[in-house]
């Protein structure tokens, strides 16, 4: 669509769970514009308020404060009172446990949203065929829902979420319940399901992978806060945060101050234990600013000799290198710290070789050293 | 906002009517029992003389007496029976033992007064079967056996009521972890010391519910002490409150002060009884896992297990149930012989449906049965959605409310109910619609359990994916939520319809000529002396109970999930 506006505008929402003392901060002022037709994922460790925040924007649980518009229509706004009931949300919603009803046939369960706005049956049967085909269940209408798969029964799920022409399809951990090689299959699916019919998708996950692989955007929350949202290309790539850099794939991080800085995205320098190292400097981080440099395992070329005319070279020595198949993963220890770093397995090492990891300046993301909120330290650091 | 949607409404006013019906009788009932004059008359005061004059009669502490004694002995000799049935189809291998679990559940479906009154058939010293057959065979001059005894109470209305010691106790015995046992057996222990040792007191919590639970039966029964009891002159509490209000002018002061010592006790048996099976919940032999018991191989005793269990059958079952038929198709009462034989006759049956109130009789107790069964499952269903699958405030305090009512004893139910409507201005008194909120009442508690029951074993994620389809709360109710709370439903729908079916000791003080039920006719004609009438009605009233149990449950399968 041309008209490329906000399809969900959720702004500062705020909510807690229990009573009184045992009163927790689940989300604290969360703001996010979701694009039309885009495939947007909530994406965090359990805890961080990423399922809360969707089960807000169905309405089943009521903020206790902010506002939340589906297509312009405001469906909550905490000063003014108003709160669309869940039934009357412009939604559609795939559970954990895909809540298929164990009462009902395929069919019954993929009509009901229909059924109980008393629909014609010739158009029901009509809706309910079309939407089975799309999500490859045809002829299974007559099946009692209790003798699906698991893998059926979610299809089951999206094409009850879907019959409904909603404006925003809910996906809440959709995939978690299946094993490992149907979630590759239905990852996929979800995938060009969403493209074809460019429904607003948000959807809820913990597993980094999955949301890498199938969203549009990312927004990844910590705490009960919105940590950073971006592609998943310039997430994984260009982190901004530091919880983005740890949380999504593994990374190394060293510490260190900003000592030359040409403007944002251009080159500077930090100074580290390690030495004085070149970095591409995240938007908004100042001169003898307390930084931290992000760089991915595969970004560090590994050599066996010193590279001469190179950038950014330390010495160290292979403490671990265990072989993949497609990769050695290495550990590498640079004075007291230990690197991780992937090297091609044409490259073979084995522990004890002394090696030169050249930290590619490009893939060296600085980050502010003390936006520590959340931040897992199991890699290198302090 | 939209606040007073319909959800709101129906919560709220199931809520209140919960409040109502459980609250108000127990108010009115301390209320009744502080004033000076019958409801109604002017003047009246408040004041304790009704106190002083129940508690200051030396009559009472015999009552308590009696009604303790009488609780204990039904309650030791339920747990015997039960417990041994029970430990026979769980732990031996017993032959034919599935059969016992059908079969010794038989007599929950005959209603109290029928069983007493085939007790007294069978063991009165002047027309009882088995004494006249004893003494004719043995050529004894009396008779060996008299049930208008403290005994002959005791054991009428244990072989009543063993059924339910019989299912607790088989759950205990079957969720009890196995490997416990085992690991006693590997320890070295024998099969007797494990059993003393380790089975034993992992029991202990489950044994003394049970015993308790059936105390506190044993002590708000109204059939056996009013048929037996009285004219045996063993006075107990339920029956001194029957007589101060059947008595002319009825004291309805007095009766209230014993329906609140009743209740007391009662009360306090319950909070007990709560207590302990809290308590057993979190012990760790109930898990809820599929144990396999280990059976005991009792080798050539298992014969002698057989015959035990076989005559606890028989004196539970076959013998009432065939001294009522044989007395519903005789002229006149008398033991069997070829004689009677050969007069016997439709004409009880005959008489009973021809009988004037017996039609009204019947469609009474057939509307109160279903209609009550099914308003006190859709209530219990909406309170148990509440309690179960919200965060409400005052939840617990309205599950707390919804089971008040098991701590009241059918009469001092009647009582309180009788307070109630002689003084509110609600003019049901003596209409039917008294007896179906009183119903309501008393059958509330169990359906309480078995809707949160089912309530809980529905995932929240079943409701909200309606919700996001679209549906309203009402529809998520009545389409999602109540077909999967089916199978819960019918079985509660079952045994609330049943014992509806059979309920005396509430009504009894509450009927009119109007709203006569079937068990108060029973009672009229066994009051009157017409037993082959009653055993004639007590027939077709079981009849009536098997057909509804039976489509009950063929309705349930139908709309709910199918299994």
């Amino acid at each position: 669509m041309a008209d490329k506006r906000d399809m969900v505008q959720i702004e500062s929402l705020e909510k807690y769970f229990g009573e009184d003392k045992e009163r927790v901060h689940v989300l604290k002022g969360v703001t996010l514009n979701i694009p039309e037709g885009s495939l947007y994922t909530f994406l965090g460790p359990s805890g961080c308020g990423k399922t809360t925040t969707l089960r807000c924007v169905a309405g089943l649980e009521r903020p206790d404060g902010g506002k939340i518009s589906i297509g312009g229509q405001t469906v909550f706004a905490f000063g003014e009172r108003v709160y669309v009931p869940t039934n009357k949300r412009p939604i559609g919603m795939v559970f954990q446990s895909y809540a298929i009803w164990p009462h009902m046939t395929v069919a019954e369960n993929v009509a009901y949203p229909l059924t109980i706005q008393r629909r014609s049956k010739d158009e029901i049967r009509r809706r309910v065929g079309d939407v089975l085909k799309v999500v490859g269940l045809d002829g299974l209408e007559d099946r009692p829902a209790p003798k699906l798969s698991g893998g059926q029964q979610q299809r089951v799920a999206f094409a009850r979420a879907l019959i409904n022409e909603p404006k925003v399809m809910l996906l809440d951990e959709p995939l978690s319940n299946l094993d490992a090689r149907l979630r590759v299959q239905m990852r996929s699916e979800i995938k060009s399901l969403q493209r074809r019919t460019s429904i607003t998708t948000i959807f809820v996950t913990h597993d980094q992978a999955e949301a890498l692989a199938i969203s549009d955007q990312i927004a990844v929350m910590h705490g009960g806060k919105l940590i950073e949202v971006g592609a998943p290309h310039q997430l994984y790539a260009r982190p901004t945060r530091r919880f983005t850099a740890t949380f999504l794939g593994l990374t190394n991080l060293i510490e260190g101050k900003v000592v030359e800085l040409d403007g944002d995205s251009k080159p500077g320098k930090i100074q580290t234990k390690k030495g004085l190292l070149s970095f591409i400097p995240a938007p908004g981080l100042k001169k003898d600013q307390a930084a931290v440099i992000s760089i991915r395992p595969e970004n560090i070329p590994l050599h066996k000799e010193k590279p001469q005319g190179l950038e950014n070279v330390l010495e160290g020595t292979v403490k671990e290198a265990i072989f993949m198949g497609d990769a050695y993963q290495c550990k590498v220890a640079v004075g007291d710290d230990l690197l991780s770093v992937h090297t091609h397995p044409f490259n073979a090492v084995s522990p004890g070789d002394k090696v030169y990891l050249q930290l590619d300046p490009a893939s060296c993301n600085g980050l502010p050293a003390d936006d520590t909120e959340g931040v897992d330290e199991t890699m290198l650091g302090n | 906002m939209k606040r007073f949607n319909s959800q709101t409404f129906i919560l709220i006013g199931a809520t209140l009517f919960v409040l109502y019906l459980a609250g108000v009788p127990l108010v009115m009932l301390l209320y009744g029992s502080i004033r000076s004059a019958p409801i109604g008359e002017p003047g009246a005061t408040y004041t304790i003389q009704n106190y002083v004059k129940a508690y200051f009669d030396k009559e009472f502490y015999l009552l308590l007496l009696n009604s303790i004694y009488y609780g204990l002995g039904t309650c030791t000799l339920t747990f015997l029976i039960g417990t041994f049935l029970a430990w026979v189809s769980e732990r031996t291998n017993t032959p034919l033992k599935r059969l016992f679990v059908v079969m010794s559940l038989i007599p929950f479906i005959i209603p109290g007064i029928l069983s007493t009154i085939s007790w007294i058939l069978l063991l009165s010293p002047k027309i009882g079967l088995i004494n006249l057959a004893i003494k004719d065979v043995l050529g004894l001059e009396s008779a060996p056996f008299n049930v208008y005894s403290m005994w002959g109470m005791i054991w009428a209305e244990s072989i009543h009521l063993y059924p339910l010691v019989f299912l607790l106790m088989s759950a205990a015995f079957r969720n009890m972890d196995t490997s416990l046992e085992e690991a006693a057996l590997t320890a070295g222990s024998s099969t007797f010391t494990t059993f003393a040792r380790v089975t034993l007191p992992l029991m202990r919590p489950a044994m003394f519910s049970v015993l308790l639970i059936n105390f506190i039966r044993g002590i708000e029964a109204f059939e056996v002490p009013a048929l037996i009891g009285v004219p045996a002159k063993i006075s107990v509490f339920t029956t001194k409150i029957f007589l101060a209000i059947h008595q002319f002018p009825s004291d309805f002061g007095l009766a209230g002060a014993y329906a609140v010592t009743l209740l007391v006790i009662s009360t306090t048996g319950v909070l007990i009884y709560g207590k302990i099976t809290r308590k057993e919940e979190r012990y760790a032999t109930v898990t809820g896992k599929g144990y396999r018991p280990r059976v005991i191989d009792l080798g050539a005793w298992k014969y002698l297990t057989l015959g035990i269990s076989f005559l606890i059958f028989f004196l539970a079952v076959i013998l009432p149930v065939f001294v009522l038929l044989w007395s519903s198709f005789i002229p006149y009462y008398g033991v069997p012989s070829r004689e009677l034989m050969g007069k016997m006759t439709w004409a009880n049956y005959q008489y009973i449906l021809n009988y004037p109130l017996a039609l009204t009789a019947f469609k009474n107790s057939f509307y109160l049965s279903v209609g009550s069964a099914t308003v006190v499952m859709l209530l219990t269903s909406l309170i148990a959605w509440i309690t179960v699958k919200t965060k409400m405030p005052g939840r617990g305090l309205l599950d707390t409310m919804t089971f008040i009512p098991i701590a009241m004893p059918g009469i001092v139910l009647g009582v309180s109910l009788i307070w109630v409507y002689l003084t509110l201005p609600i003019p049901i008194y003596g209409t039917i619609w008294v007896l179906l909120l009183a119903y309501i009442t008393k059958f509330m508690p169990y359906g309480i359990r078995a809707a949160s029951a089912s309530m809980i074993q529905i995932n929240k994620e079943l409701e909200e994916a309606s919700l996001t389809a679209g549906g309203t709360w009402f529809q998520t109710f009545r389409k999602v939520l109540l077909p999967l709370l089916m199978p819960g439903f019918t079985a509660g729908w079952i045994y609330i319809s049943i014992i509806a079916l059979r309920e005396l000791s509430t009504s009894i003080l509450l009927y009119s000529y109007n709203s006569t039920v079937l068990s108060i006719m029973a009672f009229d004609l066994w009051e009157g002396g017409q037993y082959t009438y009653v055993c004639a009605l007590g027939v077709l009233m079981v009849l009536l109970l098997l057909v509804m149990a039976f489509t009950a449950r063929k309705l349930g399968a139908r709309v709910g999930i199918a299994e």
